[in-house]
């Protein structure tokens, strides 16, 4: 048997063919009559707007859900799937958007989840492990079957979603987005990983949002729109702004921000030490002033840093040493919620855990933090038809797709869910706003969008601590460019005084004045 | 004061301690494999109620121990696949469907009783087996080796429920549904019916937890013959991290600390009887209050599953 | 939506569970075998019966406290000439208070000329609705008050001297001068009662050491039967308590096979007919003749009733099965007399 090789027992996938699929949730129709089809060893990638009902389509691929009308063809023949197990049986595999994975177990019994064992009913981690070990190497890098998933960072967590899949054999691979939740270094193994994969004669459909990445690697490119396909392209034959054009149904401008005169220090951190959650020291001193009216960019590596020092200042993470200062006044020692009344306002990069409740309706989720606030409430009662009138704003200013503002926001398509929320964050008009990944995960459109939200803030005095891992990002925004590596701050630069590249070697750790020397 | 100290006193309490954690072990440990696939079942003590009843019945009629054991399986699945239905096929809320599981079953029990039985009566259970060899042993011999065997059962059962729960295919499967049911649907596994077979489980050992009781422990029926064990049971698998091994911690602190206080009583150690009643479940509680923060709860529990939510 | 309409059966399921099954109040004229005198008697006038109504927080085969009560009412009726003369109905297993207190109401709005309350937990419910009902007659107890209130009355049971009783017969017949008591909760006659054998042991011999248990509940039966075991590992060869829950301690004490028993309430003599010696029985009809006897004079309460053995409200039932001997059982008599004559005080 060759290794992450589809073997022979199961068939070979030569050809998928998906015909005329439409389906139906309550209040939406996420596909109309959508045809896809993708043949051996090919790339297809499939682009669309959040919401536009590609996760939907390949759930159906992979049979957790059941189209209403349309036909799946494999190598020619109809087939029904009414659960995942039969699209496995013949050697499909997804990984989901969202992890499919369960933290409190290893990654051997994540593995081993669901397939008989070799000592049936007994369970042999030990060969499920040693298989694993062939395949991660023979994919990139080991991955040690016995550490539990919750321990692993999120670039692993996405290698343990592919091993799954390869473990059971199959030949045809979804990639639901997996480059949302991945650092720029990340992606770059994964597409080592993907390229290997088809070199073996596996055959990939690949979700993403970015451009960049859909054009690199991918033979071909469906686009959906509404529901809708919109067209099937070959990639060499097609350009940038087209598929643009294809996506949102218009062209989208670049952003080209101007300096603006910067107010007084607004947010202010000094000597800032805190422990990371595993222990170990994760800042190491951070010095920083924001001023009004400015965005600094914080670049770095993921895992440099970046999500403690938005914790400490979102006050959800105990502090070591150091002071915050907000307008000269001391918060170091406010709970959030005092934080968020004397005008912090936080988009966490965590948004699905620690920003929504996803049983909540869109609306309830608009109004988390703010049902007490003086605006909608008269006396103890709240002011629904208010709060109903700003919810539906926001939802339209932000053109989140949802049946209804009743709707619970577990039914949202993942970008609209992130866009929810951030219109929420930035409808509230703070002092300081602290923005994680403000735009992972989100379409183009809704993205430039956000962009130009965050800039009409920065001219409204806000002080802006923008923190990504897009590098393009950062610089197109920030005024100024932070760059962290390891809890320290390696220096910081204005917009176009650093290259790129500058800033990529000190995210690497070289100290400012030796970057800006080469 | 000395006696308590007393070798005599010691085996007492200890061959106590074993007899009164027996239930307990049964219920409590039928419960984790209930609570780990994801559903709490707070209607323990209904099936034990009535699978007390149908196998105190049973033996009451024919004389057959096994019999009768076999009735309060049958009766226990029975009541199983009732919960099973409602809170995984129609999704209802589990609390609920668990409290009026436990209604029914006390209803139940008290009205088939009245009607079949009418007054307290006793049988020959199951009797003490002493071990060969084993229970030759003076003292340890007493305390551990002469019980009968339904007391044996819950101790081995111990053993056997971390194997499948935790060496087992099954058992993995049993985990991932209480975890993550999207992430085990996804990779075919049926949530629901894993989901019907751990409910099914614990009510079979509720329903043995029951017999215990009344072809075993005490060999007779009255109304409300548990005094809410089955709720004490649930409290154990909280207590005891949704382990076998930390549950059998927690039924025998419960248990030993309960005897222990019986037996202060016949000795006329001087403390009052109210704050002697109290002991066991201060303990319990304390200790609970201590290994809190390591207790990790099944992250689906009380989540009904329905495809498409993630 | 689909969820909700579960919810709400689910719902319907624990109400109809709830109310259907253990406050049945099945008429007691349906078990009673009493028919047949009941058409014979020629002077049976057209008249309304009686109405009795008896909320109790056991079943009425507890073997203790709800059936002595129960057994009480059916032997009235017997004697009175059945349903037709006596009409009465019953809510038992009303451990809690609240659903006791409704019945209750229910009871005294339905027109019964007496609610009984059978349970110390009641009395406030009693104090509470008999202000709104002043033509029925309340009787609660055990306890000796009346609250002040015309139209209620109280009874308990002096428990302590068949206490005596028992203990002066288990005094001359330990062998190993160590005597368990099973008890529930320190509290009315469960105390009373152990009190009262505690001084009738002592009367025989002081040096014979009694050990009381309390579980904490009167219907813990596991815990009983525990504690009684307990009390034979420690040597007890003699065994006592009340509460419905004893069924326990009568059955270890089966089990084990050769330590004797002690019954108070009922006459507990089935449970293990070679072990029980002899059994305190309440016997309450005298003082439910009395009752029904005042209400149709037109006194509606205002009185206390102590069960005695004086007033044969309680009496001490040898069982015929245990071969008492003569000697024994002379002491025994002979203590009941000097209790009803008044040269043995028994204090509660
Ligand atoms: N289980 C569901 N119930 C109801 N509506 C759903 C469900 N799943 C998806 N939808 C709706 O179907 C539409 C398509 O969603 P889908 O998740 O396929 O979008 P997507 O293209 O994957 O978007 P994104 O890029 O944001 O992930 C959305 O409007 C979404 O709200
Ligand atoms: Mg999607």
């Amino acid at each position: 048997m060759a290794h992450g090789v589809p073997t022979n027992e199961k068939q070979q996938i030569q050809r998928v063919e998906m015909c005329n699929i439409t389906k139906c949730f309550p209040g939406v129709l996420a596909n109309d009559r959508v045809c896809f089809d993708v043949n051996q060893g090919e790339v297809h990638a499939l682009l669309g707007e959040n919401g536009a009902g590609k996760s939907t389509l390949m759930r159906q691929l992979y049979g957790l859900y059941r189209p209403d009308e349309g036909e799946i063809l494999i190598n020619g023949r109809p087939y029904t799937f009414n659960s995942p197990a039969d699209a496995i049986e013949v050697g499909i595999g997804m990984i989901h958007q969202h992890f499919m994975l369960v933290p409190t177990m290893t990654v051997a019994e994540n593995v081993a989840l669901g397939l008989k064992s070799s000592r049936e009913p007994m369970l042999d981690l030990d060969k499920v492990s040693a298989r694993i070990r062939e395949l991660s190497q023979l994919y990139g890098s080991i991955i040690d079957p016995s550490a539990y998933v919750w321990q692993l960072s999120v670039g692993e967590q996405q290698r343990v979603e592919i091993i799954k899949a390869l473990y059971r054999g199959a030949s045809l691979i979804i990639l639901d987005e997996p480059t949302a939740v991945l650092t720029p270094q990340e992606v770059n193994d994964l597409f080592v990983t993907l390229k290997r994969m088809v070199k073996d004669g596996h055959t990939l459909i690949f979700i993403s949002h970015k451009l960049h990445e859909v054009m690199a690697i991918s033979n071909r490119v469906t686009v959906l729109r509404d529901g809708c396909l919109i067209g099937t392209r070959l990639t060499s034959e097609v350009t940038r702004n087209e598929l643009v054009k294809m996506m949102v149904g218009r062209d989208v401008r670049q952003l080209n921000p101007q300096p603006l005169k910067s107010g007084p220090v607004r947010l202010e951190i000094q000597g800032l030490q805190a422990m990371g959650d595993r222990g170990t020291e994760a800042l190491r001193g951070i010095n920083l002033q924001i001023h009004g009216g400015e965005i600094v960019g914080l670049a770095g590596v993921s895992g440099n840093g970046q999500r403690e020092l938005a914790e400490c200042l979102a006050g959800v993470r105990k502090t070591n040493h150091g002071t915050i200062l907000m307008d000269s006044v001391d918060i170091s020692f406010m709970p959030l919620k005092q934080r968020i009344d004397s005008g912090l306002a936080y988009i966490p990069e965590e948004r699905m855990r620690d920003g929504a409740v996803r049983e909540f309706s869109v609306q309830e989720n608009v109004f988390l933090h703010d049902h007490a606030s003086p605006k909608y409430t008269h006396g103890i009662f709240l002011d629904f038809a208010r709060m109903r009138v700003f919810a539906s704003e926001l939802v339209k200013n932000f053109n989140v797709k949802t049946p209804g503002l009743d709707t619970p926001i577990k039914n949202l398509s993942g970008g609209n869910i992130q866009k929810l929320i951030m219109a929420r964050e930035l409808s509230r008009q703070p002092k300081v706003l602290i923005a994680a990944q403000p735009t992972r995960g989100v379409d183009i459109g809704a993205t430039e969008y956000i962009h130009q939200r965050l800039l009409q803030q920065r001219e409204e005095g806000i002080a802006i601590f923008l923190i990504s891992e897009d590098l393009d990002e950062i610089c197109v925004l920030s005024d100024r460019i932070a760059v962290l590596y390891e809890g320290r701050i390696m220096g910081i630069v204005e917009r176009n005084e650093a290259t790129v590249e500058q800033i990529g070697l000190m995210m690497a750790g070289i100290s400012m004045t030796e970057a800006m020397q080469r | 004061m000395n006696d308590v100290f007393q070798l005599s006193v010691v085996a007492g309490i200890l061959t106590s301690a074993i007899r009164l954690a027996t239930p307990y072990l049964y219920a409590a440990i039928g419960e984790a494999f209930s609570q780990r696939s994801g559903v709490v079942n707070l209607g323990v003590d209904g099936i034990m109620l009535i699978s007390a009843y149908a196998s105190f019945y049973i033996v009451l009629n024919t004389g057959s121990i096994w019999l009768g054991l076999l009735a309060a399986i049958v009766v226990g699945l029975l009541m199983g696949l009732l919960m099973a239905f409602i809170s995984v096929t129609l999704k209802a809320e589990q609390g609920i469907s668990g409290i009026g599981l436990y209604m029914f079953g006390l209803g139940l029990s008290s009205l088939l009783f009245k009607t079949t039985i009418g007054t307290v009566k006793t049988v020959t259970g199951f009797q003490p087996v002493k071990i060969p060899l084993l229970g030759d042993i003076p003292v340890v011999g007493e305390i551990f080796f002469q019980h009968s065997l339904l007391v044996y059962g819950a101790f081995l059962l111990v053993p056997l429920a971390w194997f499948v729960l935790e060496k087992t295919t099954w058992g993995l499967k049993n985990k991932s549904v209480g975890q993550n049911p999207a992430a085990a649907d996804s990779l075919g596994v049926n949530v629901d019916r894993v989901r019907y077979v751990s409910v099914c489980i614990g009510a079979i050992l509720a329903g043995i937890a029951g017999a215990s009781l009344s072809i075993s422990l005490l060999n007779l029926f009255q109304d409300n013959l548990t005094a809410g064990q089955g709720f004490i049971a649930v409290a154990l698998v909280y207590f005891g991290g949704w382990k076998p091994v930390g549950i059998l911690w927690g039924a025998l602190l419960f248990s030993t600390v309960n005897a222990f206080q019986l037996w202060m009583q016949v000795l006329g150690v001087k403390i009052p009887s109210d704050v002697a009643i109290m002991l066991p479940y201060l303990l319990t509680i304390a200790a609970l209050a201590i290994t809190i923060n390591r207790v990790r709860q099944p992250a689906a529990l009380n989540k009904p599953f329905e495809r498409g939510e993630s | 939506m689909f969820k909700r309409l579960i919810v709400v059966l689910v719902l319907l399921g624990v109400l109809v569970s709830a109310c259907a099954t253990p406050p049945t109040a099945v008429p007691a004229t349906e078990a009673a075998p009493t028919e047949a005198p009941a058409t014979e008697a020629p002077t049976v006038e057209p008249v309304e019966p009686f109405r009795i109504a008896v909320i109790m927080p056991s079943a009425i085969t507890d073997m203790a406290f709800s059936q002595s009560m129960y057994s009480a009412l059916i032997a009235v009726q017997t004697e009175m000439g059945g349903e037709s003369a006596l009409e009465i109905k019953y809510s038992e297993g009303m451990f809690k208070v609240p659903d006791a207190a409704a019945a209750i109401r229910d009871y005294a709005s339905q027109g019964f000329n007496v609610v009984i309350a059978h349970g110390s937990q009641y009395g406030a419910s009693v104090q509470e609705i008999a202000v709104d009902f002043p033509n029925v007659t309340f009787a609660w107890g055990t306890d000796v008050n009346t609250f002040g209130m015309p139209n209620v009355f109280a009874y308990t049971a002096a428990a302590e001297q068949g206490g005596y009783i028992n203990g002066v017969l288990a005094a001359m017949l330990t062998k190993t001068k160590t005597i368990g008591v099973t008890g529930p909760v320190e509290v009315g006659d469960a105390k009373t009662y152990v009190d009262g054998f505690v001084q009738g042991v002592a009367s025989v011999d002081p040096a014979i050491k009694v050990s009381k248990t309390w579980t904490g509940s009167f219907s813990d039966v596991a815990l009983m039967t525990e504690a009684a075991k307990t009390h034979i590992a420690a040597g007890a060869d003699i065994l006592t308590g009340s509460s419905q829950s004893v069924v326990g301690s009568i059955g270890a004490a089966k089990d084990n096979g050769s330590v004797l028993w002690f019954g108070t309430q009922q006459n507990q003599s089935s449970l293990a007919p070679t072990l029980v010696v002899a059994s305190q029985v309440y016997d309450w009809s005298g003082m439910i003749k009395e009752i029904i006897a005042n209400n149709k004079a037109g006194t509606l309460g205002g009185q206390a009733y102590v069960l005695q053995l004086k007033n044969d409200g309680l009496k001490i039932v040898f069982n015929p099965d245990y071969a008492l001997s003569a000697e024994i059982k002379a002491a025994g008599e002979k203590a009941i007399a000097d209790i009803i004559a008044g040269t043995i005080t028994v204090n509660p």
